[in-house]
């Protein structure tokens, strides 16, 4: 029986593709470095939402056209992958294109956002995993769905392997220049296996702990899972949020609002697994040292070992260890891969319960006709069994003044056993949720 | 060293054996006047003033004798010009560029092919090597609809197509010649496989607010050679009315015809066919004489649909599963050799210089009479012509008609890069080769153009054109902002 809840609210699918509007050139090629072949079984699905009168006249003829001219710097994000003879996966940038789907709601944006199932924002992002046939597999899609009043909804799917986060918003986000007639400034390059941030060398030998190696996937790029994963999400208002990080420490201003949250919620998980409680967790955050324009995967990837039984924890000696004892991982990352010259398959998300801070992605840069987005979703395809949580910015600007509390958006993607208890946590505990 | 000099000796010998040859027999008439004038005059020079008039004098005639044979010579006169064809002038002509949005890389071409023949993965390889030796570039276009996957092949799909095509080329032409569109007397409208009613001249009729008392004509289902045909349809009715203007519009719109069968026969137009379209302004008005590009001196149309073989060789039929296609048969090489063998028979004597017809002759003669088996002498088309444009119909067709007549990679060259850059655009790819000479700068006052086009039928079609005045290098043409990369090379198999 199909619930109301499954109902399918987006209808009229039309799919086709959209590229470079000139030729990048012949036999043109991208090698992933090893961190980005690491990622190569997640995804991140991210989808705007527009309303308001200056998006009605925006049509697709003009989205498409526009989308064209600034693929034509973005001719990576159009390739497609192939194996060399060693096995190790390369994108050709071929400019076969970004699959392009347009679509129809009879909701308004306002009727959609507020429906409380934010699982239903997946109608709105199509999504196909890489493989089996590499070569015939798009690593982007974009999708546009045309609501009732006339706004839209923007819904990306983006292979990991192209870029982190933060990548993926600056390279959204020039798109939005366009729209606006401005050309964008920082032209993106290929970023090199040498190049990118400042990663100390590999050092071999180093126990991995955030990365963990998965059976052989072969040319279907999917995370194995053992259990069924579900995602909820939930807002977390500035009031909210300033009694959270009270409660977390006495100064309220002491520790910052995502490690706060990150130690609320795992102490949560520890309580609901009894037993099993998560000791190894692993950090995701925005390294400051990046280059702007240029699509990596340079996230600072940090492991969190705790000595002591986290449900008896004190919040404050959790964050106390998430922001002292987080040991950066990326050069033990990279060296690993680079054993077997990324023939092995691996998973990053989910391989111990990892915490994405995405506070710092510029997610409402994305501005049409001046316009920011009323609302931004963003979720990662292919987390593992231990669990994801992602840490989004409010939609109001913080600004420079440290002392006004900003709210936060929060995406937790666990195993469904898991997940009822924990809401449940959170709402007794924390009121949140 | 020494056993090469005598050929190189030998060969440049025989080169100005040859042009000596030529000079004497094309020149036979001046050569054979001077001698008789100049005779003529040393006798007149002997005689003397008086002796002429003497001469004059003794002729005796009386005034009527004078006054008929004056009349004689005027009504004579005026048969003649009455009765000599009207020239009909090109006075300019603008190609459809298509968007940049509507560009297709080979790569995208293959990943539609395969989702949309998901059930056949067999066809998508052969696709893919049809692809790789086609000669095609990255730049060529789809029309939008067929950007979809599936590709939406409706009837409203096809029309917004038409409408793209046509009025963007149709508002080039106005632009580029000031012409109004009351101004215009005939119009002729040629697209083969899409034929909806009210008909596409009907349409354009529509969109530009057209006289109500145009000659308008709609021709389909001719194939890639109806840009000629049409142009041969103008040139009739342009000798019956006089001081008129005619509007061609040449074009194929392939948004209905796209195959979604397997049939291997079948799916090779998919590969080959492409978006363009080109709109013509011809006029047979005096004032147009100066500003006019070219002036049309023959066209020749070759039909061999009365054999069978012939006439089955692109066939629109529906496959096994009842799909629709057009399927080439594996004879059209050598059909199209024969087709184009029958044509230059007839345009041979319209055009060769007299050192080539009689060679010809004396070689047909020669083969009739002495020995079968010597090789027949082809005529050197090139003394005929400077610029050759052979419909881009695909790499095959330009390989072999340059084998045929020998012609040198700079005269196919047009050819050739058209297909790079624009694919198979059917009956307007013969404006595109002309767009690409003219961009060169290589068109100069006095050239001669020979345009040959093949098209189901099986029709072979020429038309022959002379340059009216040396062209400049247009800013605004469909090869405006590509001409400086080409000629490019093409590898025989590109890797995809």
């Amino acid at each position: 029986m199909v619930s109301l809840k499954e109902e399918n609210l987006v209808y009229g699918i039309k799919i086709s593709s959209i590229g470079p509007g000139r030729i990048s050139g012949s036999d043109l090629i991208h090698e992933p470095n090893n961190t980005d072949l690491a990622m190569k079984l997640h995804y991140l699905k991210c989808v705007y939402f527009f309303s308001g009168e200056a998006v009605q006249e925006l049509t697709i003829m003009h989205i498409r056209k526009t989308m064209f001219l600034w693929l034509n710097d973005e001719y990576i994000t159009c390739g497609r992958f192939r194996k060399s003879e060693s096995g190790r996966p390369y994108l050709k940038c071929n400019d076969c294109g970004i699959r392009f789907v347009e679509a129809n709601c009879d909701k308004t944006v306002e009727e959609w956002l507020l429906m409380e199932d934010h699982s239903l924002h997946n109608q709105l992002v199509y999504h196909q995993p890489i493989g089996p046939e590499l070569i015939f597999s798009p690593p982007v899609y974009i999708q546009v769905t045309r609501f009732k009043c006339g706004g839209i909804s923007l819904g990306l799917s983006w292979a990991h392997i192209l870029g982190d986060g933060f990548s993926f918003s600056d390279w959204i986000n020039r798109w939005g220049l366009l729209i606006g007639g401005l050309k964008p400034n920082a032209l993106p390059k290929f970023i090199n296996s040498e190049e990118g941030s400042k990663i100390p060398a590999p050092i071999i030998g180093k126990e991995l702990l955030s990365l963990k190696r998965v059976d052989p996937v072969d040319d279907l790029w999917v995370t194995p899972n053992n259990c069924k994963m579900e995602t909820f999400s939930f807002h977390v208002s500035p009031t909210q949020m300033s009694n959270l990080k009270s409660k977390v420490s006495g100064d309220k201003h002491k520790f910052r609002s995502f490690e706060s949250l990150c130690a609320i919620i795992w102490k949560c998980i520890a309580i609901v697994r009894e037993g099993f409680e998560p000791k190894l967790v692993t950090i995701c955050k925005k390294d400051p040292y990046t280059k702007g324009g240029v699509l990596s995967n340079s996230q600072i990837i940090s492991a969190v070992r705790a000595d002591f039984p986290v449900m008896d924890a004190n919040l404050d000696q959790l964050v106390t260890l998430l922001v002292n004892q987080a040991i950066d991982e990326r050069n033990v990352i990279e060296a690993t891969v680079k054993t077997d010259n990324g023939l092995s398959d691996f998973i990053l998300y989910g391989s111990n319960l990892t915490f994405v801070d995405l506070e710092e992605t510029d997610l409402y840069g994305l501005k049409i006709y001046g316009k920011k987005p009323d609302f931004v979703y963003f979720t990662i395809q292919g987390v593992g069994d231990e669990g994801t949580v992602l840490v989004l910015p409010g939609k109001n600007d913080p600004g420079k003044d440290v002392e006004v509390e900003t709210g936060r958006f929060v995406t937790l993607i666990l195993p469904q056993d898991v997940m009822l208890k924990l809401k449940f946590e959170l709402k007794n505990e924390f009121s949140i949720a | 060293m020494a056993p090469v000099l005598p050929d190189f000796s030998n060969s440049v010998k025989l080169k100005y054996v040859k042009l000596g040859y030529q000079y004497l027999v094309n020149h036979i008439l001046t050569l054979t006047l001077v001698p008789i004038m100049a005779g003529i005059l040393m006798e007149l020079l002997r005689l003397g003033p008086e002796e002429i008039l003497n001469l004059c004098g003794s002729l005796q005639l009386d005034l009527v004798q004078f006054l008929c044979s004056f009349f004689l010579v005027i009504f004579i006169a005026t048969v003649y010009f009455a009765s000599k064809p009207r020239t009909v002038y090109l006075v300019d002509y603008a190609c459809y560029k298509p968007p940049f949005t509507c560009r297709v890389p080979f790569a995208a071409f293959m990943e539609h092919s395969r989702l949309n023949l998901a059930d056949s993965p067999k066809s998508v390889e052969f696709q893919m090597r049809i692809l790789e030796r086609s000669g095609l570039g990255e730049e060529t276009s789809f029309p939008p609809a067929l950007h979809y996957i599936p590709p939406n092949r409706t009837m409203d799909a096809s029309r917004a197509d038409a409408e793209l095509v046509i009025f963007t080329a149709m508002d080039s032409l106005f632009e580029k010649t000031g012409l109004k569109p009351r101004d215009i007397d005939i119009l002729i409208v040629n697209c083969s496989l899409f034929s909806p009613t009210p008909s596409l001249s009907a349409m354009v009729i529509n969109k530009y607010k057209l006289r109500s008392n145009i000659k308008s004509f709609n021709l389909s289902g001719m194939g890639c050679s109806a840009g000629l045909i049409s142009i041969d349809l103008a040139r009739d009715l342009l000798q019956v009315h006089p001081n008129s203007n005619a509007v061609i519009f040449s074009t194929e719109i392939i948004t209905p015809n796209y195959y979604t069968g397997n049939n291997r026969a079948m799916l090779l137009p998919n590969c080959l066919f492409r978006m363009g379209g080109a709109a013509i302004l011809l006029s047979n008005r005096r004032s147009e004489k100066n500003r006019a590009k070219y002036r049309l001196v023959h066209v020749v149309r070759t039909h061999k649909g009365t054999d069978d073989k012939a006439y089955r060789c692109v066939y629109q039929e529906e496959d096994k599963e009842g799909k629709v296609g057009i399927s080439l048969s594996k004879d059209l090489m050598a059909i199209a050799a024969g087709a184009l063998k029958s044509n230059i028979t007839t345009i041979g004597p319209l055009v060769l210089p007299a050192s080539e017809q009689l060679l010809f002759l004396l070689s047909l003669i020669g083969r009739k009479v002495f020995n079968p088996k010597w090789k027949p002498y082809i005529p050197d088309f090139k003394q005929a012509f400077e610029h050759f444009c052979i419909h881009a119909g695909g790499r095959a067709v330009i390989d072999e008609l340059q084998k045929n007549l020998q012609l040198s990679s700079e005269h196919v060259e047009a050819s050739r890069m058209t297909l790079h850059r624009f694919g198979n655009t059917s009956s307007s790819s013969l404006w595109y080769e002309m767009s690409y000479i003219e961009d060169k700068g290589r068109m100069k006052k006095g050239n001669s153009v020979w345009q040959i086009a093949f098209g189901s039928g099986f029709k072979c079609n020429s038309a022959v054109w002379k340059c009216n005045r040396t062209i400049d290098i247009s800013t605004d043409g469909p090869w405006a902002d590509c001409i400086d990369r080409y000629p490019v090379h093409i590898p025989e198999v590109v890797k995809l």
